[in-house]
Parts: C-alpha cells; structure tokens; sequence
C-alpha cells in the first residue's frame, strides 16, 4: 500500500524541495495570467458595482470595464447612478471614465491616479429598468440626536396642513367628531393625582394635630400659673420662689406651645403648595385642548405653518442628502487625528486600517485630478475638475476641490455653477458648498397632495441657489428658489375650496421660496418663507378663520365640561380640609395665645412687685441715714 | 477539485503509514498560517509558494487552512485587540512607517488591525502547532492505526483477492 515500505522496489531519497512542482506552478501562473486576461475585467466590474450601490444607496451599474494591468490603465464606460429618491432615474450618467495608476504606488497598496478624464456626463437620465434602492443603514447604537431631529422634521413636513384646511373649508367639522372624547385627558390624570395628594395631606394632618397637645396641658399650666403668689409677696424669699415657678411654667409652655407655632407654618407651605398644584390645572387643560386640536387636525392658519408644510420637505430633502454625503466623506476621507481617538470599527471582522504614510509618501487613494467634460452639438455641455481627492487629505496637504460649470440642454438645465470643498486636513472637517442654477423648466411639480384638494406647479421657469458649510457638527445651510412665470394647476372636489384656491392664487406670479438652516445636528433652527405661504394664509383666513374659531372653541368647551365636575369636587375638597385644618390649629394657637399674655402679666406683675420692693427698701436705706446724719451734727 | 481530493487522499495515506510525519505537521502549521491570513494578501502567496516548493503536505495545508480560518473567524476580536495594541505602539511606529511605504510590504495588509493581530498570532502558535501535530500523529498511529491493522476485520480484509489485485496495482501505478 505505501510506496515507501516497499522492499522490492528501490527508495529514491526525496529532498527538501519539491523539484516536480515546477511544471504545476507554471500551471498555476497560466491560469492566474488566463483569468486576468479572460474573467478579471468582468468580476473588478460587478465589484465595482457593488462598491459604488454601496455608496451611493440605490443600484450602480457599469456598462463596460477595461483593464490593462501592464499600463496600469483603466477605461470604465456607461455608468448609471440610480437616483435613491427616484429610482426609475439616474442621478448622474456618465459616457466614460479613463485613467492610469502608477505602478510605484501600486507596488505599495496604494492607488494613485495623476490625471482622470471624465466625459460626457449627465444628470437626472431615465432607466430602462428602475433601479435597486438599498435600506437605509440601521444605526450602530440607536438613532443619535441628529437622527431624532431629522425625524422630528420629517413628522411635521410630511403632514398635510393645506389638505386639512380646504377638508374644514370644504365643510368637516372637526369638532364634531369630539362627541364624545375617547381615551383618557392628561387632565384626567392630573386631577387623579390631585385628589391622591390631597388625600396624602388631610391623612398627614389628621395624624399630626393628635400629636399636638391638647387643650387640659394648656389648662393644666393655666391652673398652676393661677396659683403663683404674685401680688402678695412679702420679702425677697417669696419673689425669688414665684420667679422659679413662673419660669418653670414658661419653660413647659415653651416645649409644648413650638410644635403649635410650627405646625401653623406647615400647613401654609402645604396650603400654597395645593394652590400651585391647582394652578397647573389649567396649563395642563390647555395641553390637552391643543393636543385634540392636533388630533382633530385642526391647523393653525399662519404663513409660516404654510410655508413649512409647501417647501420643507424639499429642503429637508436636501439637508439629508447633504448629511448623508458628509457622512461619506468624513467615512472615506478621514481627518487628521489620533487614530486611537476613532471609533471601533462597524463590522469587528474587518478590523481598522492604520495609516502610516509620510509627507512624500502615498496615500491609500489619491486622484490628483479628473477633467470633466460633456460637449454637446452646438457647443453647450459641461466643464468641471475634481482635484485632490484623497483618503488621507493631512497627508497630501491639500483639500479635495472640485467645480462644475455649464449646462444640460437636454434636461432644460442651465447656468450651472457648482464649487465643492471638502476641507479634512486639520482635525475639525469642514465642507462647503455653492451651488446655482441659472434657470431650469418646473412642470407638473406637486407641492400639495390631498383627498380635498391638490395643488402644483403646471407650469414654471425656475432658478435656484445653494449655500452650504457644515464644520464640525455645525450646520448652516441657505437655499433659494424663484419660480417665474408660474400656471398653477389646482384640482378640489367641493365648488367652495376651488374658490378660496382660486381667490387665494389670483395673480401670484412669481413664487419665492427662502430657507434658513442653522444650528448643529441634534437642534438646527429652521427659518423658512415663502409668497406662496403668504397668499395662501391670506386668501385661506377669509374663507376659514371664523369656523376655525368656533372649532377651537367647541374644543375648549368640550374639555372644560368634561374636567368640569372633577374640578368642582376638588376645590370643594380642598375648601373644606383648608378650612377644617385651619380652624383645628386656630383652637391651639389661641389657647398658646391666651397663655403667652397671662405669662406676660405675671411677668409684669413681678417687675412691679420687685421694683416696689426696691423703692422701699431704698426709701428706709435714705431715712436712716438721715436720722444718723443729724445725730453726727448734733 | 480531483486534484484537491488527490491531496486528501495522499494526506490519508500518508497519514496511515510510517513516513512523512514532518510533511505532514509542516503542512498544518503553513495551514495555520493561511487559515489566519486574508485570502488574497502576500503573505498567503508566499506560503502557496512554500507549498509548491517544498516537501509539504499540501493536503493536510489545506484541510487545516478551511478549520484554522473558521477559528481565525472566532478569534477576531481577539485579533483586533492584539492587532490595535501592536499597531498604536509609538516605539514601533518608525518601523511600520518604514514597512508601508516599501514596495510589496503594504500588499501584506500588515496595517489592518485583524490581520496584524492574525498574523503575529499563527506565527507564535506555528511552532507549538508543528510540534503538536508531530506528536499527535505518532500517537494515532500508534494507537489507531496498529490496532486497527491488529483487528479481525483488516486481517480478514487483507486476505482477500481484491485486496491482493490492489495492492498490485497501487506498486505499479501508485
């Protein structure tokens, strides 16, 4: 069975090395040389594509990929970026990308493109098929504060406030359907908790006012103080024994009288502190007034609501995509800081790269710079550079910068003018941005979308601007659109909300819309206007304003008549344990008051005994020596 | 995959006989050293190169390389710890700053914290794992193989005509 234990036949001594393995290597190093020749281009390609749908979100694809691996080059044409928001579109086409790496840096992991041409590139293109979107990433440790403001934002942006106008304009009463309100008021709660704590302090009370002395100690200390000899006193021996009485009296009236004096001020602080509970009553009544009124979406009608309700989605649109691409770059293109300092890495598998590069070192990825170009027949078409753009920017020294300027005739875009800066060479990231379009065709936009009521553009000419510069965590963004010569299209059931939209747009022009975002990420400041808010508050309030009055006041009425009773019960309650405790410890601190004056006479009465003892004693002290005096004359 | 089974069966064989225990035992220490090592990184090539070029095992490399990568996969965080700690050392920060701008070196992925803690981890457990493996097939043979070839059954077995016909052929045509 083994060759080796065979006796018959002859053992050739094998060395170390495996001299026969010489013709499988070659083997081995035609099929690598066949695969990079045959099936590397087309693998590097859905690599690529699953990278870049990675990044970007939605599904990426790549028409062609060609590599030459002795020049180091690489041609890649076709590539559709799916827009994430629309994923029947692309978000930016691009005909061909082509570069060369150096083999210097390749050698050393690295990849390093000194010149990249981008050509024909195109934004917002249709897709055969629509493309893949991918979930959005699940948080690592819960939704940060940014995360719960965006959230917040989304919430009110994504209600429909002019729908719920025209609904009330077209008729509904919202009112109305508080028939009878279902499920439990704070207000409900609050008086429940009232009433507990009133009951919690009567119980106090009761126990205390035992504990205090009762009216036979103060008879008891009257008796004995009716019993000191203080008018008749006839020497010093009998004052002195009635001020030891006196003062006797006085120490036990003190110890029993302070629990009384003390008491007196407790029951104050409680009282006030029933007071204010009561006085919170009322702002938790309006609480739940204003929470039903939400409820029964009744809006308030203000230009800014209206604003926020037309346009904020847009810009928040924006803003996420903003955060979302910062995010990216701040991941990809990491600032100058101890890299102890970072944070563990998402997926512990994949461990974390360390960079160790030095100032004439390369970076992981470095694109030196990419020429974009996009010529169009009759000479419109793009042009732009992206340059610096590298994962280590501390390194390179330099911040990635790229520009953008000209036109997308197809898409009825022009005047474009992007600058791009993604500043990460020091430790706080900074990235800003401009961004403006000249002008660019809006038709059939839709800015509200409703069971009673749609409203859109049909029609506009439009020009818009972008200012960005997040820095740290800091936010602030500006965004600016002026649509011209709008034809609105506006569509209601009821004759009555067609008019009021009608009454509302007559004339309206021109649509502007600003909007103003400051703060950091976890509580940005939204300032947000627009003629379009406007007009429609205005025109809205003459049709609106007195229904949404009566509205709000049949609320209001509905929830005092149903805390009404509770509250009527407990201010009777609260009267009658103020009353009955108060006129409780009145009985006590009358009866120290009485005590405290006849202790006071006594005290008086002594003074006067002691004075008058004092007098005469001095009187004969005074006669006697006159009597000697005259004697030593004589 | 014939010629993957055609090492495993080697690796049987020479498991069961008398020789190549060192083979064997280097085979599962380079095995080691390619369980614990990314799929495609420089220092993966270089122990293929070694297989191919010396006397070693290829089977038992393999087979050991599929069982070390799944414990590798366990022992990640460990890696990651151990790599972090080695790679944040200031004193050796010149060296590795050296070791990444060379040519070649960087392809190793030496940078990345799971695979320095790897690395360094399979070369300090090559050794023990070599010895190891050594002994541990000295006593399968002698505790397994020969008293399974002392047994009723193998002495029956290889009694028989179609035993005999195949011993034949496997010292003619191996």
């Amino acid at each position: 069975m083994d060759k080796t234990t065979d006796n018959n036949k002859p053992v050739k001594k094998q060395g170390a090395i495996r001299v026969e393995a010489v013709v499988p290597m070659l083997i081995v190093v035609g099929a690598t040389a066949l695969y990079f020749s045959l099936f590397f281009d087309a693998h590097l390609r859905r690599g690529l594509e699953y990278g870049a749908t990675q990044a970007n979100g939605a599904e990426v694809n790549i028409g062609r990929l060609q590599t030459s691996v002795f020049k180091a080059t690489v041609l890649i044409g076709d590539v559709q970026m799916t827009d994430p928001l629309q994923p029947q579109r692309n978000r930016v086409q691009i005909g061909e990308v082509r570069f060369g790496m150096l083999w210097d840096a390749l050698l050393r992991g690295k990849v390093m493109i000194d010149e990249a041409t981008i050509e024909n590139v195109q934004i917002d293109t249709p897709r055969k098929q629509a493309g893949k979107v991918l979930p959005p990433p699940a948080p690592q440790s819960g939704p940060s504060a940014a995360d719960k403001m965006l959230a917040k934002m989304k919430e009110e942006f994504s209600g429909n406030v002019v729908g719920d106008l025209a609904a009330i304009a077209a008729g509904a009463n919202p009112s109305e359907q508080l028939q009878q309100i279902g499920g439990e008021l704070k207000s409900d709660s609050y008086m429940a908790e009232l009433q507990r704590s009133m009951d919690e302090t009567g119980q106090q009370w009761n126990t205390r006012m035992a504990a205090l002395p009762r009216g036979e100690d103060f008879s008891a200390l009257r008796t004995r103080l009716g019993n000191v000899q203080v008018k008749e006193v006839k020497d010093v021996a009998q004052l002195q024994a009635a001020v030891k009485e006196l003062q006797a009296i006085r120490d036990e009236f003190d110890a029993k009288s302070k629990p009384v004096v003390e008491a007196g001020a407790s029951l104050s602080d409680d009282l006030q502190g029933l007071q204010t509970s009561f006085a919170g009553l009322d702002d938790v009544v309006r609480e739940d007034v204003q929470g039903l009124q939400s409820r029964m979406k009744l809006p308030t009608l203000d230009a800014g609501n209206l604003s926020r309700a037309l346009f904020g989605m847009d810009v928040l649109n924006k803003l996420q995509q903003a955060r979302a691409y910062m995010e990216q770059a701040r991941q990809y293109m990491p600032t100058k800081g101890k890299q102890a300092d970072q944070p563990a890495p998402r997926n512990i598998h994949k461990g974390r790269d360390y960079a160790f590069g030095h100032p004439k070192g390369y970076p992981a990825f470095w694109l030196r710079r990419a020429r974009v170009t996009s010529t169009l027949p009759g000479g419109k078409g793009l042009t732009g550079e992206i340059r610096d753009a590298a994962t280590d920017q501390s390194l390179v020294g330099r911040p990635m910068i790229a520009t953008l300027q000209g036109d997308f005739p197809q898409q009825g875009v022009a005047g474009i003018k992007v600058e791009l800066v993604v500043d990460h060479t020091q430790a706080e990231p900074v990235e800003r941005m401009e961004l403006s379009v000249a002008r660019y065709g809006v038709a059939g936009r839709s800015l509200v979308d409703s069971q009673n009521v749609t409203l859109g553009f049909a029609q506009a000419t439009a020009a818009a601007g972008f200012t960005a510069e997040l820095r740290g965590e800091r936010v602030a963004i500006q965004a600016s659109n002026r649509f011209r010569d709008v034809a609105f299209e506006t569509t209601a059931q009821s004759a009555v909300v067609r008019e009021m939209m009608n009454a509302s747009l007559a004339g309206l022009k021109t649509v502007s819309m600003d909007a103003k975002v400051q703060g950091t990420w976890g509580d940005l400041d939204w300032n947000l206007s627009t003629n379009l808010g406007d007009a429609l508050a205005q025109g809205m309030k003459r049709y609106l304003q007195e229904k949404m009055d009566a509205a709000r006041k049949r609320i209001q009425a509905q929830v005092d008549q149903r805390v009404a009773a509770q509250r009527q019960k407990l201010t009777a309650r609260r009267a009658e344990l103020e009353a009955r405790l108060k006129s409780a410890l009145a009985d006590k601190q009358a009866q120290v008051d009485k005590l405290r004056a006849d202790l006071e006479a006594a005290r008086r009465d002594l003074e006067q005994r002691k004075n008058a003892a004092t007098d005469a004693q001095k009187q004969k002290l005074k006669q006697d020596a006159n009597q000697l005096l005259d004697k030593w004359r004589r | 995959m014939t010629l993957l089974l055609k090492q495993l069966f080697a690796l049987l064989r020479l498991l069961n006989s008398d020789t190549g225990t060192n083979q064997i035992s280097a085979g599962v220490a380079c095995g080691l050293v390619l369980g614990f090592a990314p799929m495609l990184s420089l220092q993966g090539l270089l122990v293929f190169l070694c297989m191919f070029l010396f006397r070693i095992q290829i089977g038992a490399a393999l087979a050991s390389a599929v069982l070390f990568a799944m414990l590798a996969w366990l022992f990640d965080p460990v890696s990651h710890a151990l790599g972090s700690a080695i790679l944040e050392t200031e004193s050796l920060r010149p060296l590795f700053t050296t070791l990444y701008n060379l040519p070649l070196v960087p392809l190793t992925q030496f940078y990345n914290s799971v695979v320095m803690g790897a690395g360094v981890l399979s070369i300090l457990l090559a050794p023990p794992v070599f010895f190891g493996s050594k002994r541990l097939i000295a006593l399968y043979r002698a505790k397994v193989v020969a008293r399974f070839k002392s047994s009723p059954f193998w002495k029956l077995w290889s009694g028989t005509t179609f035993f005999k016909w195949y011993s034949s052929y496997e010292k003619f045509h191996g």
